[in-house]
């Protein structure tokens, strides 16, 4: 009995280091924060398009089929990296990507796309960051899917790059299912 | 005459006198009136900086934090309340956002272990002194 007290914190010790080397090896960025809005409807709001004079009105044009929402800006070094992902999970994928151009000048953002190309089927402005604290972002790019019954069901933080992309398409593919 | 110049100026900026102000409210952020200006204050004491995640947006010079800074005075001005505010934020970021976690199933554990711990704690002394007491008589 004196034996079990005496070896159990030891045991213990071991067992909290087993935890913490897991958490340590373990592929993970612990700054990356869960996103509330996971299973919930996409929010409420209006925005100006950035090509043409037209207003998007949230959550009238989401349904129907998956859509990715895309947060970018021309200043976002790692938007220009995920660039031609998003190419590619448009023209070879057929996905609607909504992209909100976030707090950036709108004549340089059209450059941008002109330039890169343009992956978006429509492309919000949001010069005042509102519409990013709507959707609960706080890094750039962030990529949201949702479902064909306007259900966010997926948030990724940070570019999708060579590394992710594979990864993505299957999260894409498990949401359309 | 430069030594000691420098020396001087070495002592301001260790000293308190010359400090770098941690707060990075912005003079054109204020609230006229000083009240609703001391409530915003309050609230952004109160919520996380998800940028740098261990700072307050008042202290956070990051852009998301000034951004967040104005929307709670904007909806200060609207005239919502505290709670209506911390909710929309919550909403939004998760109760991360908010630097004391509401008391809630989830966050059960965390508010209860320090009380758990202090028990076994007590526990743990009183069977100490106990057997030590014992001890004594047995000598």
């Amino acid at each position: 009995m004196k034996k079990n007290i005496l070896i159990s914190p030891i045991i213990l010790f071991f067992l909290i280091l087993l935890v913490f080397f897991y958490l340590l090896i373990i592929d993970r960025n612990p700054s990356e924060l869960p996103s509330v809005l996971i299973n919930k409807k996409v929010p409420a709001f209006e925005a100006k398009l950035l090509l043409g004079n037209k207003t998007f009105i949230s959550p009238g044009e989401f349904g129907n089929e998956t859509k990715l929402v895309n947060f970018f800006a021309t200043w976002c070094k790692p938007c220009l990296d995920e660039h031609p992902y998003l190419k590619k999970l448009s023209n070879e994928k057929g996905l609607k990507i909504i992209g909100i151009n976030y707090k950036d000048d709108p004549k340089r953002a059209i450059e941008w796309l002109k330039k890169l190309g343009n992956p978006y089927s429509k492309v919000l402005v949001d010069r005042n960051a509102l519409l990013g604290i709507d959707w609960g972002v706080y890094g750039l790019p962030e990529t949201f899917i949702v479902n064909s019954n306007g259900m966010i069901k997926y948030r990724l933080v940070g570019p999708i790059t060579k590394k992710n992309y594979d990864s993505f398409v299957l999260k894409v593919k498990e949401v359309e299912k | 005459m430069q030594r000691i110049l420098l020396a001087i100026v070495v002592c301001l900026m260790t000293s308190q006198i010359v400090t770098i102000n941690c707060y990075s409210v912005e003079p054109d952020e204020f609230l006229q009136n000083p009240k609703k200006e001391l409530r915003a204050r309050n609230i952004s004491k109160n919520v996380r900086c998800l940028v740098c995640q261990n700072q307050s947006i008042d202290e956070s010079s990051a852009p998301l934090a000034k951004d967040l800074r104005i929307l709670i005075r904007k909806k200060i001005e609207h005239g919502n309340s505290d709670e209506e505010i911390y909710n929309f934020l919550s909403e939004r970021y998760g109760d991360f956002i908010l630097l004391n976690p509401p008391f809630k199933i989830s966050t059960l554990f965390l508010w209860i272990l320090p009380f758990v711990f202090l028990a076994v704690g007590i526990f743990v002394i009183f069977l100490h002194n106990n057997k030590s007491k014992k001890l004594d008589y047995i000598k």
